[in-house]
């Protein structure tokens, strides 16, 4: 008499299971860095952003035109995109929510706006030791894209209902509308940048939501002295 | 009539087409002889076959208090106290079909609106996609936005009609020659003609309004109280709003300079300095896991 032998399931790998709803753990060789919900609304908020993009971009200048092929058209696009602009608001208000704790500056954090942010960008250490979960630089982005969402989001309301606003806002609000977008992307395109070839390791913190503690060590050695209590700079 | 194109709205580059050119039209408008029958306004309403539209009394004879995607053709009915005593101002409200269109610098949609070599200024509807930018770019309030087709209406010059020869619509119907159609030449001939006439009957403020601040427009208008365009509801100084050109002209370009930009740059940083933690002790391969 023969058995069959039951389907043999990989067993789940221990650190993504406990991501689903902890962080700041470590499991195993690995240090869970961004819970699932954390990283769903993440992603929520960049295919809303990107949304607004592609939408948006061709109606901002035509040499970004075939944006709009991926709609339907240009006028597909006029009407999607002020409500993926308020999906995209909304995505990022639960996202302040969400991690505005972990947000808030230390008084040996400021000066990232300038030459703090040009020393990091040489990979030179700054805040050293100290450097939390996320740096000065991560908090400022933090702060600066909400306040760009909210002023897309006023300038994209006053744009969607152009009638109801003095002819003299309007032109202000095109012009911040404009602005604010272009100061977002290039920082978005840093954002990504840094998140993936600039700084290995990093984007599987918001796929996984796990990072190696070698990662942990050399980027956020306050933050793996505090998950982990071992001293980061050990020989 | 040659419809050749001299400016396109959203077009990168070289939107002038063909190489015939074409003398620039315009209307006269003699507001010392309008006597506010209407008939244009009828006029326009038949041959662009648009429906009636639904009114409010605003106190005066006036049939709407402003334009509509349905109505492009408005009497305006202004009074005014003078020392001589009431004077009842009417002056016809439509598409001024500008030199430099405001509405066409900054509409976003390729094509939607154009500025024929001739100096009419058209709308394509089928390439309207009613974002209202040109509402904020008009200097003379006139483009308006249907919520029936969803893009937005105005004044066409009567294009259909110039292109086969004929005088726009309001044109023919005016009974009292208070309206002429031409060359923009000859309609300022007639114009200063007119203004002469005026000042020596004891109007001395008479003058055009062909607003230069719009490098003139293709609609002139004779005003007996020139000083005054304001009286007619007119702006005394028309010109492309300063956040219109600073926005298209400057933002836009440096901003997608700027994006462009930003990704040469990442790439530039990638090839200058490469991945961080190379340089540091502890992190040369800072992606693996630890051992």
């Amino acid at each position: 008499m023969s058995t069959v032998a039951p389907p043999s399931r990989r067993p789940m790998d221990p650190a993504v299971l406990v991501a689903r709803d902890q962080e700041d753990v470590l499991v195993g060789n690995e240090i869970i860095r961004h819970k699932l919900s954390s990283r769903v609304l993440h992603w929520v908020v960049a295919v809303t952003f990107f949304g607004c993009v592609f939408t948006g971009m061709p109606i901002w200048t035509p040499v970004f035109g075939w944006m709009a092929h991926l709609f339907g058209g240009l006028t597909v696009c006029r009407v999607l995109h002020p409500w993926l602009g308020v999906a995209f608001f909304l995505s990022v208000l639960f996202e302040i929510f969400d991690w505005a704790s972990d947000m808030r500056f230390r008084s040996d954090e400021k000066g990232w706006w300038g030459p703090k942010l040009i020393r990091y960008m040489r990979w030179e250490e700054v805040d050293d030791e100290n450097v939390g979960k996320y740096n000065g630089g991560q908090k400022f982005f933090f702060w600066t894209a909400g306040l760009g969402a909210l002023g897309l989001l006023l300038s994209g309301l006053m744009m969607w209902f152009p009638q109801s606003f003095p002819k003299i806002l309007m032109q202000l609000a095109y012009l911040v509308h404009d602005a604010t977008f272009i100061l977002f992307m290039v920082a978005i395109i840093f954002h990504i940048y840094l998140g993936t070839v600039a700084e290995p390791g990093t984007f599987r913190s918001m796929t996984r939501g796990t990072v190696t503690r070698k990662w942990a060590r050399l980027h956020h050695p306050g933050w793996y002295r505090q998950v982990t209590g071992e001293d980061p700079r050990r020989p | 009539m040659s419809l050749d194109i001299r400016r396109s709205s959203a077009s990168v580059w070289g939107s002038a087409s063909g190489m015939r050119t074409a003398q620039v039209v315009s209307k006269y408008i003699d507001t010392t002889t309008c006597i506010g029958c209407k008939a244009c306004e009828v006029a326009c309403q038949e041959w662009n076959d648009l429906g009636p539209v639904a009114t409010e009394q605003v106190g005066t004879y006036q049939t709407l208090p402003t334009l509509h995607a349905e109505f492009w053709n408005l009497i305006r009915f202004n009074e005014r106290d003078f020392d001589g005593g009431l004077a009842w101002l009417m002056r016809k409200d439509q598409c001024m079909h500008c030199d430099e269109p405001g509405c066409l610098a900054a509409c976003p949609a390729p094509g939607a609106i154009v500025q024929y070599a001739n100096g009419i200024v058209d709308v394509n509807p089928d390439q309207c996609i009613g974002c209202k930018y040109c509402e904020t770019g008009c200097p003379f309030d006139v483009p308006r936005f249907s919520a029936t087709t969803g893009k937005m209406a105005k004044c066409t010059l009567c294009v259909d009609r110039v292109s086969v020869g004929l005088e726009p619509a309001c044109i023919k119907a005016c009974p009292t020659g208070c309206l002429h159609f031409g060359t923009k030449q000859d309609m300022l001939e007639l114009a200063k003609g007119r203004v002469q006439q005026l000042k020596g009957n004891g109007f001395a403020q008479a003058a055009v309004y062909d607003p230069q601040g719009v490098h003139g427009t293709s609609v002139i208008t004779v005003l007996a109280h020139g000083d005054h365009p304001e009286y007619y509801d007119l702006p005394v100084d028309p010109h492309v709003p300063w956040g219109v050109k600073l926005w298209k002209t400057i933002v836009r370009p440096l901003g997608a300079i700027a994006i462009f930009g930003a990704v040469i740059g990442a790439f530039g940083h990638y090839m200058n300095h490469g991945r961080k933690g190379v340089k540091g002790a502890d992190a040369h391969d800072a992606n693996l896991p630890d051992a």
